[in-house]
């Protein structure tokens, strides 16, 4: 890592997004673990790092390593995209080490001082107690003024240089990705209203910004690593921008079948639920298409190598619309109609859907952005795999597989006793989770997250080393 | 570039994802418009007018709360104060709540309102799903307080040695991890008697949510619904 | 008007596991359809191979049929049902043709990047003077 190929300072930021954010998915991971851990033995640090807390973190880390990744794609692909150096870098280093100092801070004080008395100080600066939305009121504030200024940047960028689709894309999307957030910001008594609005935030962003954002940064890898057309892959973005928000926004309805909201939630969210799997197929053939297309021309020019630029990152891009397409598409696919949603609702199932479709959708294509960072950070033309990026994807996606299926088998379990037989009451929970069934899930399980860290370990010795290996064209 | 197709043209599909990206942003707010009057919280006037709310006001708690099965709607509603002829909440049949049912709006709002902010501030979801959201740690405490674990009959009342169902809830929150629930035991959270009785109080108002019958067939005994 | 309960039945207790099969497999099926079609397109499988893509299809309408039945959905659901399933079944020939539709147009452009950005540039300038 001695050499530093970029020149960009806008790129430079971009790493210290990537480095930061790839600390976080370690935090994420480990603190997934103990969780684990205490499902197969109980009474691992009780009451003095409980569930909830290792919970939190595992949730919040998830979330947050997520957004400092996107931002700092977006950091990354500007300079390509528009042709000029980012406006107000400047700015963006200040912020990036305010929201650093903010989620130490924040992350130091979910373990340290956990919970609060019952009154607004608790919501203010310990915390707010809301799924994803933990953090405390100061953090709130804090999270939209760093993101506006790193809209300020994106728009600045955007609208003195060259505005491409996928720059349009972002502006658009960004800009919705922080105003709903200020939906999830309010305190209610009321607990109906209180989910109806955290759905907002919830929803809104992985089910439909979230997708948007990494449809664009598919398109910016599709023309960067393989050469794929701008006019079509751009085409491309906007067909998929249609379908996601068409049937995403709505599809909020899915969230709305129990929570107090009318019945009519029902219809609305089974409609577009069934809708929300055809972007994600598209997507997929969309990757495939171009990628057959660009190899195909080249091979008929009679070379046969490929077309591929940076082979860990591009595994990592068809990963993403494999992975998208079978953890939100297949796993929300067969849990999203009221009448079985009715049974599911609140089992493992859900977890099941939530750890293989923040994986398979975001986790994969961000992890490919590190690697197009390493290699033009080492100057490396067209990058090869190493044995260890190998197996780091190996590790990381069948261990997360591994722990899909696991908890799916768990989560089948709780629906047939915990729900179809014993309707949802205490006892029926405990019978649940005491099903053979059950246990081996949450035993297996654990396995998994263990072989997805050792698969994590890997890839950061990965992304630290391979841009010094030699087999690479330079 | 002559005969250039519509179907090609990427204003073309920038404009049809913006107006639908429009169009299905302006149904959610109509829609939103909509759903936000029907779930605001009730009040007592309602409740004595026998008004059934989607989200009834806070003077539930000096009700008798059920959860029946409605023939037209084709799932279980919650029923307050007993069942009228048409098997909706006829809001008549009172209930001790802390030795009181004439608990006033104000003096339940405020209790509600102490229980909910608790539920934040304690990091219930964490562990716990309310109305089948947050973590899958602990049971979901949608309608815990319909609980046959926590009745007259219940190990759970029993086990905290108290006569009343909320005596019992409070009694256990305040010190959960002296009482042998479960493998995976509560931890002590530092709940004082005031947010415990608060935390109560909006467990019990939670069960009068009309969830459009989630959870289904609940409270069944094991073996009544299809005889496994 | 007659109000139809949307959920009237309660799920038969050895039906779960066939909803939860054919519900995962009509999207499994469904990405065979969209991948093997997309792979004959783009000439990375032989021709012959397109039927498959079409039994898929088949396979996925059969599994959307079996899982909608089981889980006693009502006339409206059953209708979304039948929309997702078309709309399957259409998607990947319309994404073909725009696709190739596109190619053929940009063909001359694709040979030589840097006409193409310069292209963009005016476009670019153009829709600033529009406004």
């Amino acid at each position: 890592m001695a050499n530093n190929y970029l020149t960009s300072e806008s790129k430079k930021l971009a790493t210290w997004y990537f480095t930061f954010a790839a600390i976080l998915f370690g935090a994420q991971l480990l603190f997934g673990l103990v969780a684990a851990i205490q499902y197969v033995m109980p009474g691992f640090l009780f009451e003095i790092l409980d569930f909830s807390v290792a919970r939190t973190v595992h949730i919040n880390a998830l979330v947050i390593w997520m957004v400092f990744a996107m931002m700092g794609s977006v950091y990354w692909l500007l300079p390509d995209e528009t042709g000029i150096e980012t406006v107000g870098i400047g700015l963006g280093k200040l912020f990036y080490w305010v929201f650093v100092a903010a989620i130490v801070v924040v992350v130091l004080v979910y373990l340290f001082v956990q919970v609060g008395p019952a009154d607004q100080t608790t919501i203010w600066f310990i915390m707010e107690g809301r799924e994803y939305l933990e953090a405390p009121r100061w953090a709130d504030i804090g999270i939209v003024v760093v993101v506006l200024g790193f809209i300020y940047n994106l728009y600045a960028t955007g609208m003195k240089g060259k505005r491409t689709g996928i720059v349009t894309v972002l502006m658009a999307d960004m800009l919705a990705f922080a105003g709903i957030y200020l939906a999830g910001m309010g305190y209610t008594d009321n607990i109906s209203v209180d989910q109806f609005w955290w759905w907002w935030v919830i929803h809104l962003w992985v089910e439909a910004t979230w997708e948007v954002f990494v449809g664009a940064i598919a398109a910016y890898g599709l023309i960067h690593m393989i050469g794929a057309h701008r006019k079509v892959v751009e085409m491309w973005l906007w067909i998929e921008v249609a379908m996601l928000f068409g049937s995403g926004i709505l599809g909020i309805g899915h969230h709305y079948f129990w929570i107090g909201t009318p019945e009519y939630w029902w219809e609305i969210g089974a409609l577009f639920s069934a809708l929300e799997p055809l972007p994600l197929v598209a997507m997929f053939i969309h990757v495939l298409y171009d990628w057959g297309k660009q190899q195909g021309a080249q091979e008929a020019q009679g070379k046969e190598v490929s077309v591929v630029t940076n082979k860990p990152a591009f595994t990592w891009f068809v990963l993403q619309a494999f992975g998208n397409f079978l953890g939100a598409g297949v796993w929300g696919f067969f849990h999203t109609f009221p009448q079985v949603n009715l049974y599911t609702h609140g089992t493992q199932f859900t977890s099941a859907h939530g750890h293989l479709a923040f994986f398979g959708a975001y986790a994969t294509i961000l992890i490919g952005m590190f690697y197009i960072a390493v290699q033009n950070k080492n100057g490396i033309k067209v990058m090869k795999a190493t044995k260890k990026s190998i197996w780091a994807t190996c590790m990381i996606f069948g261990g997360v597989l591994g722990m899909t299926v696991a908890l799916t088998l768990a989560g089948y379990v709780q629906v047939l006793v915990s729900r179809a037989q014993m309707g949802a009451t205490w006892a029926g929970y405990f019978d649940g989770q005491a099903g053979i069934w059950f246990a081996q899930g949450m035993d297996w399980r654990l396995i998994m997250g263990v072989v997805t860290f050792i698969g994590f370990i890997i890839l950061i010795k990965d992304l630290l080393s391979i841009g010094s290996a030699t087999h690479h064209e330079r | 570039m002559a005969q250039k197709s519509v179907w090609s043209d990427n204003r073309f599909w920038q404009r049809s994802a913006s107006w639908i990206t429009g169009f299905a942003a302006m149904l959610l707010i109509w829609l939103t418009f909509d759903t936000i009057p029907q779930i605001m919280m009730g009040n007592d006037t309602d409740i004595k007018e026998g008004v059934t709310k989607r989200v009834p006001g806070p003077t539930v708690i000096n009700y008798k709360i059920t959860y029946e099965m409605s023939k037209r709607r084709g799932h279980e509603i919650p029923v307050i104060g007993g069942a009228n002829a048409e098997g909706t909440s006829s809001f008549q049949e009172k209930e001790l709540f802390f030795g009181r049912d004439d608990w006033s709006q104000e003096e339940a709002m405020e209790m509600l309102a102490l229980g909910k902010l608790a539920s934040q501030a304690k990091n219930c979801m964490n562990c716990h799903t309310l109305l089948g959201n947050g973590a899958y740690y602990a049971p979901d405490l949608t309608k815990s307080w319909l609980d046959p674990m926590w009745g007259p009959e219940g190990p759970l009342q029993a086990m905290t040695g108290k006569s009343t169902k909320e005596e019992a809830m409070a009694e256990f929150l305040i010190n959960p991890s002296q009482y042998p629930t479960h493998a995976r035991m509560m931890p002590k959270l530092g709940i004082t008697a005031a947010e415990a009785k608060g935390l109560v109080a909006f467990l019990k108002h939670m069960s009068t949510i009309d969830t459009n019958g989630f959870p289904r067939n609940f409270g069944k005994i094991k073996g009544a619904v299809h005889g496994k | 008007m007659v109000e139809e309960a949307l959920i009237l039945q309660d799920i038969h207790i050895d039906d779960f596991l066939t909803i939860f099969v054919s519900a995962g497999l009509v999207l499994v099926f469904g990405g065979f359809y969209v991948g093997i079609y997309t792979a004959v397109k783009a000439e990375l499988l032989k021709p012959w191979i397109m039927p498959f893509a079409y039994i898929a299809w088949l396979c996925t309408a059969y599994c959307l049929y079996l899982m909608g039945s089981l889980m006693h959905v009502n006339d409206f659901t059953a209708k979304t049902l039948v929309v997702a399933g078309l709309s399957l079944l259409l998607i990947p020939h319309a994404v073909y043709y725009m696709l190739r539709r596109v190619h053929e147009e940009n063909e001359y452009i694709h040979e030589e990047n840097e006409e193409y950005v310069h292209e963009e540039n005016e476009q670019h300038v153009q829709a600033k003077n529009e406004h």
